[in-house]
């Protein structure tokens, strides 16, 4: 290893042993496992509701001499128990981010080290880079032992055995989290590197996670004419398939306003990757990977871009030395 | 010492001055503000495309000689409009409120202006009611603001003619708001007197407010965290099993988001007819018993504050 990648590295391991004694972190990383395990729980108990709704439904008919095929048997995929799980790696994944950005940059402010930092021969890329490696081991350890814990917990919960190209669709995911978690640990970062109160970085961090992570998909979600009425438009309309979209057409620009919305946020690309590859959604449920994983690659190119945009911002941004020495 | 209105007015209008000025207040409340125009903008664009929606498939029906069913728009109240606000009510509405009250006496402690109160003839009982009338205040004026926003859009559109018992909704709705919001707001200030760790007097009512938000739902009514963004799947009924009905007896009394989205709901007519059947005068005891609640435990924590002191230990 050069110097230079010897800097990068000693910056990465003082973060890492940092991360392990912030309480902070921990707290939040403990609090996302235990949203995590909520919502799996509570998906496969409503499933196993639905279990038990369609057997006595069908005990009913075949005591009447009916056939059972009157009724829909509920599908059964244990990825599908994972919705909610995803949805809270969308929300707290990006609040961990963030606070892991704001703590990268805040503990070198409060304490005035930054520019003592720099007046040694190490380059700003070569610490801003060791902070950015050091939360990505650290976000990556985190996530993996959640990811863990939750395929363990779905074996357990839905006592149906994960494949190995089960597990391997959500190595797929997990490494779509921890991208999706350090795209708003840049943000977090580059927030409390440039803001000139610190306090307020967190919350422009806070208000910047509350615009992408929630109202921006949000906004494309509660537009969406089907969400509109109770069941949706259509079914109340009582509208097939075809002509729905028939009509649609007529709607392609406020389609197209709406789509645009939702896709300035990062957790929505997130969200129709995870969906598709872990086949939560029902189009993609029983498909090959790499068909899926082809139809997404525009979400992944999104992720990728993002984080890439985001780095390049972070290593062009010139940092201000007055104000790194406030709080 | 009696209670001196003169000085707890005096006092709260000190920290209403404080709160006003500080940014970070401001920029929640104006994102916030912001998000009310926004929702009145939404509500209009959504309810006029299904509107849309509904004249051309009534077009292809009628030539296919088929029933045209009624138009769901015209069964709705107009305030359905302002569905989105229930969620922005319980978003940015409830964060704003908790940095505020956290503000309000962390702001204090971290000037050490605690003990300069202390020496002087003030009970701190008189400094915690202070507090909660500035918070209060606060939240109030950012509330009216929001309110004559919606009550312009109503005034402005015309096609949405809001009746006397309408208008009496929206008064109601912004009155569960603020009960609401002033939940969260105490939240914030309770944890700020209390905790000795500045960070961790933020990180638990935040924490509390995501658990409330988003993992309550799921335990009573298995409402997945994205689909509690969605004001109409936000007020689903809970599937039928015993798990759920009892986790929603247990939890209900104090599950104030699903509370605050019911009521809401309610007032603003879009309550799914398969949903809660919470009433609403138990809504409102339930959001009144949270804040008197939370207004006790306030004052509790304020006036236990070592004056001497104040300050953060970090």
């Amino acid at each position: 290893m050069n110097s230079a990648g010897k800097n990068v590295w000693i910056i990465a391991k003082k973060e890492i042993h940092e991360a392990f004694h912030n309480r902070f972190l921990l707290i939040v990383t403990l609090f996302m496992l235990l949203a995590s395990a909520v919502a799996l729980v509570t998906a496969a108990i409503a499933l196993n509701t639905d279990v038990a709704t369609y057997n006595d439904a069908k005990a009913v008919l075949l005591s009447l001499g009916k056939s059972a095929d009157m009724i829909v048997q509920p599908e059964f995929y244990p990825l599908r128990l994972l919705r909610g799980f995803i949805e809270h790696i969308e929300i707290l994944g990006a609040v961990l981010g963030v606070l892991m950005g704001y703590q990268a940059a805040a503990t070198e402010r409060t304490h005035k080290t930054l520019p003592l930092l720099l007046s040694r021969p190490i380059s700003k890329r070569a610490i801003l880079f060791g902070k950015t490696l050091g939360a990505t081991v650290i976000l990556m350890s985190g996530l993996a032992l959640i990811f863990v814990a939750i395929g363990l917990l779905v074996d357990v919960t839905s006592s149906v055995k994960l494949t190995v190209s089960d597990s391997f669709r959500m190595g797929i995911i997990y490494l779509a989290a921890v991208v999706y978690s350090l795209l708003f640990f840049l943000i977090g970062f580059l927030l409390a590197l440039h803001t000139k109160k610190l306090p307020n970085a967190l919350l422009l961090g806070f208000a910047v996670w509350l615009m992408l992570v929630l109202i921006a998909p949000q906004i494309g979600d509660t537009l969406d004419p089907d969400n509109q009425v109770a069941g949706g438009v259509f079914k109340q309309l009582h509208i097939a398939k075809p002509q729905e979209v028939e009509i649609l057409k007529s709607f392609a620009t406020y389609e197209t306003v709406r789509t645009s919305i939702e896709a300035l946020s990062p957790t929505k690309h997130f969200e129709r990757l995870s969906f598709a590859v872990l086949g939560i959604k029902d189009m993609y449920n029983g498909m090959a990977l790499s068909p899926v994983l082809k139809e997404k690659t525009v979400d992944m190119y999104w992720l990728a871009g993002l984080l890439a945009g985001l780095l390049i911002l972070l290593m062009k941004m010139n940092l201000n030395f007055t104000l790194l020495n406030k709080e | 010492m009696k209670l001196s209105i003169h000085s707890v007015w005096i006092m709260s209008q000190i920290t209403i001055r404080q709160s006003v000025r500080d940014k970070t207040v401001f920029l929640l409340s104006f994102l916030f503000l912001i998000l009310v125009l926004v929702s009145a903008y939404l509500g209009w664009s959504a309810t006029n495309t299904v509107n849309a929606i509904y004249l051309k498939t009534a077009v292809f029906l009628a030539a296919n000689g088929l029933p045209v069913p009624s138009n769901p728009v015209l069964e709705s109240s107009p305030l359905v409009l302002l569905r989105n606000m229930n969620t922005y009510v319980s978003l940015i509405g409830a964060l704003a409120a908790i940095v505020l009250g956290y503000q309000m006496v962390a702001g204090d402690r971290k000037a050490g202006v605690l003990p300069l109160i202390g020496s002087r003839p003030i009970q701190t009982g008189q400094f915690a009611l202070a507090k909660i009338v500035a918070v209060s205040f606060v939240l109030g004026a950012v509330l009216l603001i929001a309110s004559l926003i919606n009550t312009l859009t109503f005034l402005l559109l015309p096609a949405f003619h809001l009746s006397a018992i309408e208008w009496q909704h929206l008064i109601a709705f912004y009155l569960a708001s603020g009960l609401y919001m002033l939940f969260f707001g105490l939240l914030g200030m309770l944890f700020s007197a209390l905790a000795k760790n500045e960070s961790i007097a933020l990180l638990v009512p935040v924490t509390l407010w995501l658990t409330l938000t988003f993992i309550f739902p799921q335990l009573t009514s298995s409402i997945n965290p994205m689909a509690s963004l969605n004001p109409l799947s936000a007020t689903a009924a809970a599937p039928t099993s015993a798990f759920f009905h009892y986790s929603t007896l247990i939890l209900h009394p104090i599950s104030m988001v699903e509370v605050y989205r019911t009521v809401s709901a309610q007032l603003l007519g879009f309550q799914p007819s398969t949903s809660s059947t919470h009433s609403l005068l138990e809504g409102f005891l339930q959001l009144g018993g949270g804040v008197l609640l939370l207004m006790g435990a306030s004052i509790w924590s304020i006036t236990r504050m070592d004056m001497s002191k104040g300050d953060y230990s970090e």
